[in-house]
């Protein structure tokens, strides 16, 4: 089994903020998959869902390759249908270019994230911005990656419900991260712009 | 001008107390230095060579009497008793510490101001026209659309951690005072034949280390628009522009590397998805925002000619008020009225665009006395009141004399536009404040000043150029070659309608040289113009040869810079 060496981050908690709901921590399913293919695997690598952990993101690219392969597709398919694959995009995937993918996961996947490389990268808040906005995505959005206590509310504003923080980030400051402002001056996926009532 | 609502205000205190707790976590070590970095940035606190150094917004470069005096107080309580005046509409602090940077932004807060994204990988402070409102040239006042897009881009969370910092220019002039071609984003407001206010939109335009002039990538887009396009644009930039190298990471680069028609095609294509989306402007938030900048109570005043305006001095004052005259006052739009530019640039003192606590409070006083209590600083580090009654102006001229601020040399050689330099900025290969200072003590004779008549001559310490050096007539770039300070001329940079970036004219001087190397290619100009030619439009006609070889002249170096090569 290649856990070891080809998962990227197993949290216990990860930190849910539902559109209209109160931020908290809940127990993490979800292992996060590099897409690292080891030889020996079945399956294109995927690691084992029946022994292991049940819940296993996968690289969106990873993902792109079984579907166009077609060998394990039906396979993958089930287990997404199943709730237990969901895919996670890279700072650099370009989600428009395969729109009709994601129009299709849209049926298929229980969770999707993108993953910041490092805090100060914000290519994952345009990613979720248009899951949010352009495909119309009304499942849970998880940050992951490196996701830090001073991310956390403009990744809540433009489309995130989840954050795998990083191991080393004290979860109690972050809870207190959602209630710092109470107006704002633009439209989110969260909130419209504060108006002055006449 | 714009006064605060409660959202404003809110927002504003609720940044204070997000900022309080990062220092304070900063402070007790759970927040790392490189993790606190862009935090800080993005709340426009730097670290220096000495200190830390605070850059407090000006929005579009209107603020009041009221506000000059908390930052008159900030420089006295937190500073050494000065601030400096930035060629972006910023004023900074350069010797505050990290653990009093929360009280004075809760100073700040009380007056309506802030230090939101003037630093970082952002949508930095919006710049605009200094005579916005007043300008005799103006088409459109561009003072809605600059507030507009300050709440709009403010805490903007998709645009957070761009690639690289972003800048904002907007105009509403005939002629060009922001250097619109120079910023990331260029928007030139008008009236289309309909009478509705559109926009031009300009894109790639910077400085640094690859000056470039912006392309036009849409034109007459209707104002209300602006936020959804704008997105279109950042978004575009934020997913696309390079991230690998931070030289290469300016949405410039992208528009280059794209060519602007290509990325003004992607930018209309992600924009047909958004453009009938709520984002945009409504009329109603036109009318809360148009209503703070009407015009001030102007009385009914006849013009006054030149000569009556000259005759309010005595006969031994005359000249020198009326110099001050020439240089220093422009054109308004409402009859008796005129705008006064108060000069930050006195010759061989400290920094140019630095005003001591003292000189601020005074500043305020001549506001509330004589322009209703508003000021604007401009791009090139002056003050200006901007609604002063003409024969009210040579009262005004001797109060202005008194605090040194009525030197008449707006937009002579001494006028120097200058970055703090290596005396202060961690970022600097070379000093910029002891060339300037010795600038103008060489060129310290006003008549020959006026002689020479218009000249921009800028100072950068580094390629970041925040001295805009690329764009002075004469161009002063501090480089650093084997750990010694060098400087490299440009020359036929321009701002406005005609804005072009200057070219470097060979290898680079010592500092010592450099009066000498101005000096000589002043004295080409003298030689060599016609009649009121002026030394850019000279400098046009007989290309850079002449200059070139008069700066070397003297070169005693030359060998060795040569050897030394060009700067990266």
């Amino acid at each position: 089994m290649s856990l070891t060496t080809n998962i990227i981050a197993a949290h216990d908690q990860v930190l849910h903020f539902p559109k209209d709901g109160k931020p908290s921590l809940a127990p993490n399913e979800w292992l996060i998959w590099s897409g690292d293919q080891d030889k020996s695997e079945d399956e294109g690598g995927l690691p084992d869902l029946e022994h292991g952990a049940h819940k296993v993101l996968v690289p969106f690219t990873w993902w792109l390759s079984q579907i166009n392969s077609h060998h394990h597709e039906a396979d993958i398919q089930a287990k997404a249908k199943n709730g237990q694959i969901g895919v996670w995009f890279a700072a650099d995937d370009d989600i428009l270019k395969h729109a009709d993918v994601i129009e299709a996961g849209k049926k298929v996947w229980s969770l999707v994230a993108a993953h910041f490389p490092i805090f100060r990268d914000g290519r994952s808040f345009s990613t979720t911005a248009l899951l949010r906005n352009r495909f119309a995505w009304q499942g849970e959005i998880r940050a992951i990656g490196d996701v830090l206590i001073d991310q956390l509310l403009q990744g809540a504003r433009v489309g995130f419900d989840s954050f795998a923080l990083r191991p080393d980030q004290n979860l109690d400051v972050a809870l207190k991260q959602f209630d710092l402002y109470t107006v704002t001056t633009q439209n989110s996926w969260r909130d419209k712009r504060s108006t002055v009532s006449a | 001008m714009y006064k605060y609502d409660h959202i404003d205000q809110t927002l504003v205190n609720q940044r204070v107390a997000q900022f309080r707790d990062q220092v304070a976590r900063r402070l007790n070590g759970s927040l790392k230095e490189e993790e606190f970095r862009p935090l800080r940035l993005q709340n426009g606190l730097y670290h220096q060579r000495h200190a830390y150094m605070l850059r407090v917004a000006i929005p579009y470069g209107l603020f009041n009497s009221q506000q000059l005096r908390t930052m008159a107080l900030i420089a006295e309580k937190y500073d050494r008793g000065y601030g400096h005046f930035t060629t972006r509409q910023n004023i900074q602090y350069n010797w505050v510490t990290l653990e009093d940077t929360p009280d004075i932004l809760a100073e700040l807060a009380k007056v309506e101001m802030h230090a939101i994204q003037t630093s970082g990988n952002c949508i930095r402070n919006i710049t605009s026209d200094a005579f916005a409102g007043v300008a005799g040239d103006e088409y459109v006042d561009p003072r809605p659309v600059c507030e507009l897009l300050r709440q709009w881009s403010t805490l903007h969370p998709e645009f957070a951690h761009l690639p690289r910092k972003f800048k904002f220019a907007i105009n509403g002039a005939k002629e060009d005072r922001t250097i619109l071609l120079c910023h990331d984003v260029g928007i030139e407001l008008k009236k289309d034949s309909q009478g509705e206010l559109v926009a031009d939109i300009y894109a790639g335009g910077g400085m640094g280390r690859t000056p470039i002039l912006g392309s036009l990538i849409k034109q007459a887009l209707p104002w209300q628009l602006l936020p959804s396009y704008l997105t279109a644009l950042l978004r575009v930039y934020n997913r696309f522009g390079r991230r690998d190298n931070l030289y290469k990471a300016r949405i410039k680069i992208l528009v280059k590397a794209l060519g602007p028609e290509e990325f003004a095609r992607q930018v209309e294509g992600e924009w047909l998805h958004i453009k009938n989306g709520d984002d945009n402007f409504t009329q109603a938030e036109w009318n809360r925002v148009a209503k703070h900048f009407t015009k001030p109570v102007y009385k009914s005043l006849s013009k006054l000619s030149h000569e009556a305006l000259i005759n309010l001095a005595s006969e031994t004052d005359k000249t020198a008020f009326s110099r001050w005259l020439e240089r220093n006052v422009k054109d308004h739009q409402v009859p008796g009225y005129a705008s006064v530019i108060l000069s930050l640039k006195p010759h061989g003192t400290v920094a140019p665009g630095d005003a001591t606590t003292a000189q601020m409070r005074a500043i305020a006083d001549l506001a509330d006395q004589y322009s209703f209590g508003e000021l604007r600083a401009t791009h090139e580090q002056n003050l200006v009141l901007a609604d002063v009654e003409q024969a009210r102006l040579h009262e005004l001229w001797q109060e202005a004399k008194k605090q040194k601020v009525a030197l008449p040399n707006v937009g002579l050689l001494t006028d120097i536009i200058a970055c703090p330099g290596g005396d202060f900025c961690s970022l600097a290969n070379a000093k910029s404040l002891p060339i300037a200072k010795a600038i103008q003590e060489r060129f310290d004779d006003l008549d020959y000043l006026f002689d020479l008549g218009d000249i921009s001559l800028n100072i950068s310490g580094c390629i970041n150029s925040c001295g805009h050096h690329h764009v002075g007539n004469i161009g002063v770039l501090g480089v650093d070659k084997d750990g010694e300070e060098w400087y490299q001329i440009t020359l036929g940079g321009e701002q406005g309608n005609d804005a072009a970036i200057g070219k470097v004219i060979g290898p680079s001087f010592y500092a010592d040289e450099i009066p000498d190397v101005i000096t000589n290619v002043i004295n080409t100009y003298v030689k060599e113009r016609t009649e009121d030619e002026s030394f850019i439009s000279a400098y046009r006609r007989l290309g850079v040869t002449p200059f070139k070889d008069a700066a070397y002249k003297n070169a005693k170096k030359k060998e060795k810079a040569a050897s030394a090569g060009e700067a990266s």
